[in-house]
């Protein structure tokens, strides 16, 4: 019986892994497991090699990822080419035995740089390429167990039993990968059951098909193999959880804060947070409606900023997301947000860049960007998540800190929470509360940017006063003014709002430090880089070293004293840097905010998210010569 | 009360150069709001950069004077976050055509309640007088240093093509005319579009109020006809991008209006139909007590798909 097991599936882009991710989910939830699944997938529609990373647990609700996996299921031969080398010695691979004799060379697909790795590797281990000489190999030298089903004759049985044509049964081609991690872990068909009940509600069909696929896979496999990866009985204690992407998250996060107004032009990876929110525009429930919700898909990022921030004058809670590409097209918008002191929410899941970069991997090298993009100065909020629970109370924290301070919040998040699947507990409504900041709705001679103090009273347009902005410098009623005591007077004003967000924004919203002073290395992060960090404390501490992660959340304004205050408790050559980005950008924001001077550093750019299993290796090097290192594991 | 055009003056000092077009346009503004009898509360002018940019800061309802080119997206939102709203765009031809022109074009594919109030002297006024989008291939206006050497566009046709279901021309010399378009355009609903000849005093010295003066004529005296009715609305829009390629003569007047098609806030409320009922910027997100109306239960009912109940073993 197992604590966690790692689980990879794959095959090609297009053929129901992401449904797969979902019904098993759904299937290990109902049964109390937390769930954490990374989707990993190329800029294709189809054909291209994407997978399944998943971890299940009994004991609680895991926050990363790690290699080797127990369980590797291959929807075609490229997912055992690409693969083959994550799975650990005794391991299980699933795989069709109609790719036997498929070798690597012959799969157009495999980019030329893998195909050259598995060039090397095979002729190293003296193979000829093809899938059955790799399972030869791998059973003398790993152990490792092989399970081949037949894909083709199971879906010609569903194909006759349910009078289907071959095109429809091929499309329950991921049930049997579903079917064969059933019967490995032993996961039962109720819960199975329900989670297809769940994904294809009134869709009886479909429920029945995927589930005699699933049955019967399980079935043969468990005749075959009994149940090697059974999972201890749940100990995570919920009795409900919220199973859901990050883009899913912030959207009932963005429903719950109140959200009226969504503005987006499509981009991966931040659309589907877009589609969800608009598949909710009712805001009913029971058939009774709550408000409305307008998403609005606009010609471009430009627009997609200016229409929210318009949308906010207009007086309601409005926001827009996008991925790194479109915000450097929104950058203009946001310096006017900034001096016209809209309230703007921009949700921002980075991914790979510069430029088009790698649009549906992951990545945090625009820390910088956000911070200091637009011409001009003037007050921002750039806060960052750093899991699911985070982003859904952050995403309502940016709604009332965009109102409460007129200013623009940058929600910084990023691929890798975007597509992972998580089980989370539900939020808690009590933790939650609305701040609309200081409006008014009649009032003669109004000035909207009153110089008595930095944050002024808020209207909305179509109350009962008239208000004036120009992004121009302006007086204290809105119209332009070059004077040069206003200018002074109002630059002062807008500015010395920094002072009040420092003073007044609790610090437990802007860094957690996990861990105590004895630790002997202490990791700075932020974002997804925590899961990975906590997961590596935890296994560093049980082979005997303390170690202490600082989760940095907010950026602008920096929480500096707290920083500093934690920091200087230890020596600089025990603190490293562990970020998605190239310059460890938030190590350089620290320097330049405290002083403190993070020596060692840990940082991987390929786009796949940092492992538990590679920061632990690379936290070893770092003690035993400090330095910097650059991971690279994951396919 | 009744409302004068005086009444819709700020007291913020006008600073366009003297004889400039847009003091034709302002006066005609002023007199349509009146007509009117618009509530400054809930009217909003959305202007972007460039000396029309500055019109909202010369009149007595809400103004937002916002970037160059983005006028009609800012409006966008504005419009579709309080449809009660009456919202007008002043922009330029080189804001509104040249750096704004997709935004010209989408709010046309969206036929939402925004007027679009063209003011097109053919130059770039506040940088200088250089060639804008409307001005003509091989002109010469006074500030260039050589002949135009781009094709200029025609933003009627333009208009047209994008879907402005009420589209017109007027000249800022003409104000009463010009304060009948604008009534029209407001009364109008969905994306109307008025392309306002206007001279610019200071750097073009080929479009003068004499150029006009010899070349406009009024569309209605002709019998022109811009309703659409039922059945006709590919042909309305064909001869009405026709009549817009006329240069020697230049028609001002209503080229085309269609009021069957729905707007985008109409097509809204048809999906979600509590929209119209209590508008968005005065719906209730909040309790009394600040927490969220979306409580618990209500969390757990609207997201059912989301959340997985734990079979106890």
């Amino acid at each position: 019986m197992y604590d966690d097991i790692l689980i990879l599936l794959g095959g090609p882009q297009g053929s129901g892994l992401e449904s797969s991710a979902q019904i098993l989910s759904k299937a290990f939830a109902r049964l109390g497991y937390g769930l954490f699944a990374d989707r990993e997938y190329f800029s294709n529609i189809k054909g291209r090699h994407s997978y399944i990373h998943m971890k299940v647990s009994s004991k609680g609700l895991p926050l990363s990822l790690s290699y080797p996996v127990q369980i590797l299921c291959a929807m075609d031969a490229e997912t055992v080419f690409t693969h083959f080398q994550d799975v650990e010695d005794r391991g299980v691979i699933v795989y069709d035995l109609s790719t036997l004799s498929t070798k690597y060379s012959a799969i157009p697909s495999i980019e030329p740089r893998l195909r050259e790795r598995l060039r090397t590797s095979f002729s190293e281990f003296g193979l000829d390429g093809s899938i059955s000489s790799l399972i030869r190999y791998l059973r003398a030298v790993r152990k490792t167990r092989f399970i081949g089903l037949d894909y083709q004759k199971i879906l010609s049985e569903v194909s006759q039993k349910f009078s289907l044509s071959p095109g429809q049964a091929s499309r329950y081609l991921s049930s049997i990968i579903v079917g064969s991690i059933v019967g490995l872990t032993g996961l039962s068909l109720d819960a199975v059951g329900y989670a297809l009940a769940s994904r294809f509600t009134g869709r009886e069909q479909l429920i029945e098909h995927n589930m005699f696929i699933i049955e019967s896979v399980s079935k043969a496999v468990r005749e075959g193999f009994g149940t090697p990866y059974e999972l201890e009985p749940s100990a995570t204690g919920l009795e409900k959880m919220l199973v859901a992407s990050g883009n899913d998250v912030v959207a009932m996060a963005k429903i719950v804060g109140g959200l009226r107004f969504q503005s987006y032009y499509p981009i991966t990876p931040a659309a589907d947070e877009s589609f969800t929110l608009e598949t909710f525009e009712r805001l009913e429930v029971d058939g009774e409606s709550l408000g409305s919700l307008i998403v609005t898909q606009t010609e471009d990022e430009i627009a997609a900023i200016a229409s929210a921030i318009g949308a906010s004058l207009s007086g309601v809670r409005s926001a827009t997301s996008t991925s790194g590409p479109g915000f450097s097209l929104m950058v203009e918008a946001l310096g006017y947000a900034g001096q016209i002191e809209a309230p703007v929410v921009i949700t921002y899941y980075q991914r790979g860049a510069p430029s088009t970069g790698q649009p549906t991997r992951g990545g945090q090298s625009d820390l910088l960007f956000t911070l200091y993009a637009s011409h001009g100065e003037f007050p921002r909020i750039v806060l960052s998540s750093g899991d699911h629970v985070e982003a859904f109370y952050d995403t309502i924290l940016a709604l009332n800190l965009a109102e409460r301070y007129n200013v623009p919040v940058i929600h910084l998040l990023d691929k890798f929470l975007a597509n992972t699947i998580a089980t989370i507990p539900l939020p808690e409504m009590s933790k939650v509360k609305i701040d609309r900041g200081k409006t008014v709705f009649e009032k003669p001679d109004f000035k909207r940017f009153d110089l008595a103090r930095p944050v002024s009273t808020r209207t909305f347009l179509g109350s009962n006063i008239i208000q004036w902005a120009a992004g121009d410098e302006h007086d204290e009623y809105g119209h332009i003014d070059e004077d040069p005591l206003n200018r002074r007077e109002m630059y002062e004003k807008r500015m010395k709002k920094l002072e009040n967000m420092d003073s007044e924004i609790p610090l437990e919203d802007r860094a957690v430090f996990y861990g105590k002073e004895d630790a002997r290395l202490v990791m700075i992060g932020w974002g997804s880089v925590k899961g990975a960090a906590l997961d590596a404390v935890k296994e560093m501490e049980a082979s005997g070293i303390k170690c202490g992660y600082l989760h940095l959340k907010m950026f602008s304004p920096f929480p500096s004293e707290y920083v500093k205050g934690i920091l200087s408790k230890f020596k600089p050559e025990s603190l490293v840097a562990v970020e998605h980005n190239y310059l460890a950008q938030a190590s350089k924001l620290v320097r330049q905010q405290t002083g403190v001077s993070v020596e060692n550093s840990i940082v991987k750019y390929t786009g796949r998210p940092i492992y538990s299993s590679e920061l632990v290796k690379a936290l070893n090097k770092i003690l035993e010569g400090g330095g910097r290192v650059v991971l690279d594991y994951g396919a | 009360m009744v409302r004068s055009p005086n009444d819709y003056r700020t007291d913020v000092w006008v600073d366009w150069c003297p004889a400039c077009g847009n003091y034709g346009i302002l006066a005609a503004l002023y007199k349509a709001f009146a007509e009117l009898q618009l509530d400054p509360t809930s009217t909003v002018i959305v202007s972007g950069i460039g000396c029309s940019g500055k019109t909202p800061h010369f009149v007595k309802v809400n103004g937002i004077h916002t970037l160059h080119g983005r006028a009609i997206a800012f409006a966008t939102g504005i419009k579709l976050a309080n449809p009660n709203l009456t919202v007008i765009v002043h922009g330029g031809d080189g804001d509104l055509l040249g750096i704004g022109s997709g935004h010209f074009v989408a709010l046309g594919r969206k036929n939402l309640d925004i007027k679009v109030m063209l003011h097109n002297n053919r130059v770039y006024g506040l940088t200088k007088g250089q060639a804008s989008p409307t001005l003509s291939k091989g002109l010469k206006t006074k500030s260039l240093a050589q002949p135009n050497i781009i094709n200029n566009l025609n933003p009627i046709a333009l208009a047209l093509v994008s879907g402005y279901t009420f589209v017109a021309r007027g000249y800022s010399m003409l104000s009463e005319h010009l304060k009948n378009l604008i009534v029209a355009a407001i009364k109008h609903k969905g994306s109307a579009f008025i392309d306002i000849l206007q001279p610019c005093a200071t750097y073009n010295d080929i479009h003068t109020p004499e150029y006009y003066r010899k070349r406009v004529y009024f569309l209605e005296e002709e019998g022109w006809n811009p309703r659409v009715e039922e059945g006709e609305e590919s042909d309305k829009l064909l001869n009405a991008i026709k009549k817009s390629f006329e240069e020697e003569r230049i028609p001002i007047g209503i080229f085309y209006q269609n009021t069957l098609k729905q707007t985008l806030e109409e097509s809204y409320s048809q999906r979600i139909p509590s929209y119209f009922k209590i508008l968005p910027p005065w719906q209730k997100i909040a309790k009394d007590d600040s927490s969220p109306i979306l409580d618990e239960k209500l969390f757990e009912k609207m997201f059912e798909e989301y959340i997985v109940k734990v079979e106890k073993g």
